[in-house]
């Protein structure tokens, strides 16, 4: 309503964007990321890069949020 | 893809992912539905009341607010009056001391002035009298001392010249014996 | 295995199958499309516009009944959901946030209502057709208040990064907010009430079975346990429902203010 109300809201605003985006950027970079490694390993006919993939996503993933969210 | 319940009905576990169409028109319509009414006809009804509330309060506190701000001038004023009234009563004592006093001081002079005149009144009365008894008393005295004088002398002094002379020689001496004497 | 499974005479407690639970046959044979959760999602619909009709349609000063009720909602709503992400902006968005918030919850409390007993967001395509008009929305908005281009310059490269890791990070940020976002936003809500009415589902149907079908002695004391999970699971679905509800809400609120302000 005034002024001093809206700070604790941004507050709160920080923490809820940060609580809720954690799992969709969690589930897109592992996506994106698993994915590419998915068809390089279908295209050389290897196995290793799906499950590099996957944990290159979630690691930028969380960094991602970090920087977002974390500071 | 109506058809698709029945389909999926006799099927062995359908999909829970994959939405019915008509359920996708369903929820669509009853949202649209609820989001006319109440959120388009009903919401901007309640937001109204409840600005004309937050303006009744707030207005009613400003009320309030005037209405005190009213009385702490009236109780100032009243306060300020009494003040004056005070200061004005203690003013009037002072004077009245002062005049009092005054009065006081001058009935005393009065008194004074008129016990001192009294008493110089009753000094020269004492003087007079004083003076009066001393003229009867030099002219008794004289008389006596003659009288005196012609009984142990034995003979009457013919001579008025010579008597007066006599008597007059007595009295000088007197007198200035007994002006030592008064002294 | 179909619904008529159940009311076989057979001597073994069955389980109820995800088949069984939610997909029901049409209330009026031949009209496909009438079927139970179609006819809780339009009951819900008239239920939450008469609530906030008989409080709302000419509000008091001073409020009494229904409308003190639906004020609590309504500032719940406000408080809770609108304002701590649209800020001044929140009075604009109450009349769909609210809407929504009760929408949602009416079809998630027909789940725990007699009779009713189905949880309308259990089906995907209630909570779906929802998310996506919140997903047009925020697009729609986004576009608008900041751009075509700087919509998706702010989503995609959020400021105070490094330059090269924009080229790893930005695909995560397009695929997360237009993509992902939008699909959990519709199946949170519908796996949550999902698994709670199987839930609800399976302990009454123990508590049913073992102690009305088929009442032995060793079975009884099992029946009891369903009674009182049923009983339990109820008053803890009741919640969910709730929260989950608020959650939807909150999220859409959340997308809509990320919309109209750039993140910082």
């Amino acid at each position: 309503m005034s002024e001093q109300e809206r700070r604790p809201e941004d507050d709160g605003q920080d923490f809820a964007s940060a609580a809720w985006s954690i799992p969709s950027y969690l589930l897109a970079g592992m996506a994106i990321y698993g994915g590419g490694g998915w068809l390089l390993d279908r295209w050389l006919d290897t196995s290793a890069f799906f499950p590099i993939g996957i944990v290159l996503g979630i690691v930028l993933s969380v960094y991602l949020v970090y920087r977002k969210y974390g500071r | 893809m109506t058809t698709a319940a029945t389909l999926l009905a006799s099927e062995e576990g359908a999909n829970p992912l994959i939405p019915h169409t008509y359920e996708l028109v369903v929820g669509i319509f009853a949202f649209a539905v609820v989001f006319f009414v109440v959120g388009r006809m009903l919401v901007p009804r309640i937001q109204k009341t409840l600005a004309e509330r937050t303006d009744a309060i707030e207005g009613g506190i400003k009320r309030a607010e005037e209405a005190q701000a009213e009385a702490q001038a009236l109780q100032q004023q009243y306060r300020d009056q009494l003040a004056e009234a005070r200061q004005d009563a203690a003013r009037l004592r002072e004077e009245a001391r002062e005049q009092a006093a005054q009065i006081k001081a001058e009935l005393r002079e009065e008194a004074q002035a008129e016990a001192r005149r009294l008493i110089e009144a009753a000094h020269a009365q004492i003087e007079a009298d004083r003076q009066q008894a001393f003229t009867q008393l030099r002219a008794e005295i004289g008389r006596l001392s003659t009288d005196l004088a012609g009984r142990i002398v034995g003979e009457a002094l013919e001579d008025e010249a010579r008597r007066r002379r006599t008597v007059d020689r007595f009295l000088d001496e007197l007198e200035s014996s007994s002006a030592q004497a008064v002294r | 295995m179909n619904a008529l499974t159940v009311l076989n005479p057979q001597d073994q407690f069955k389980a109820p199958t995800p088949d069984e639970l939610f997909n029901l046959p049409p209330i009026i044979p031949g009209v496909d499309w009438f079927t139970k959760p179609v006819l809780l999602a339009l009951l819900s619909a008239v239920i939450v516009i008469g609530f906030f009709w008989a409080a709302f349609a000419s509000p008091k000063i001073v409020p009494r009944g229904v409308q003190n009720a639906a004020e609590v909602g309504y500032m719940f709503v406000r408080d809770q959901v609108a304002r701590p992400f649209l800020g001044k902006d929140a009075d604009r968005w109450m009349g769909l946030l609210l809407s929504l918030f009760f929408l949602v919850f009416a079809w998630n409390i027909m789940g725990v209502i007699p009779f009713a007993q189905f949880p309308v967001a259990s089906h995907i395509a209630f909570p779906a057709v929802l998310a996506i008009s919140i997903y047009v929305l925020k697009v729609y908005l986004g576009v608008r208040h900041q751009g075509p281009i700087g919509y998706f310059k702010n989503m995609m490269f959020p400021p105070g990064l490094p330059k090269p890791i924009y080229i790893l990070l930005s695909p995560i940020e397009f695929l997360s907010n237009l993509i992902i976002a939008p699909f959990t936003h519709a199946v949170r809500l519908f796996a949550n009430m999902f698994a709670g009415h199987m839930l609800l589902a399976f302990f009454s149907m123990v508590g049913f079975w073992f102690l009305f079908e088929h009442l032995t002695p060793l079975g009884a004391p099992i029946g009891v346990i369903g009674v009182v999970m049923t009983i339990i699971f109820t008053a803890f679905e009741m919640f969910i429902q709730f929260l989950q509800a608020f959650l939807f809400a909150m999220l859409a609120s959340m997308y809509i203010g990320g919309s109209l302000h750039a993140e910082h």
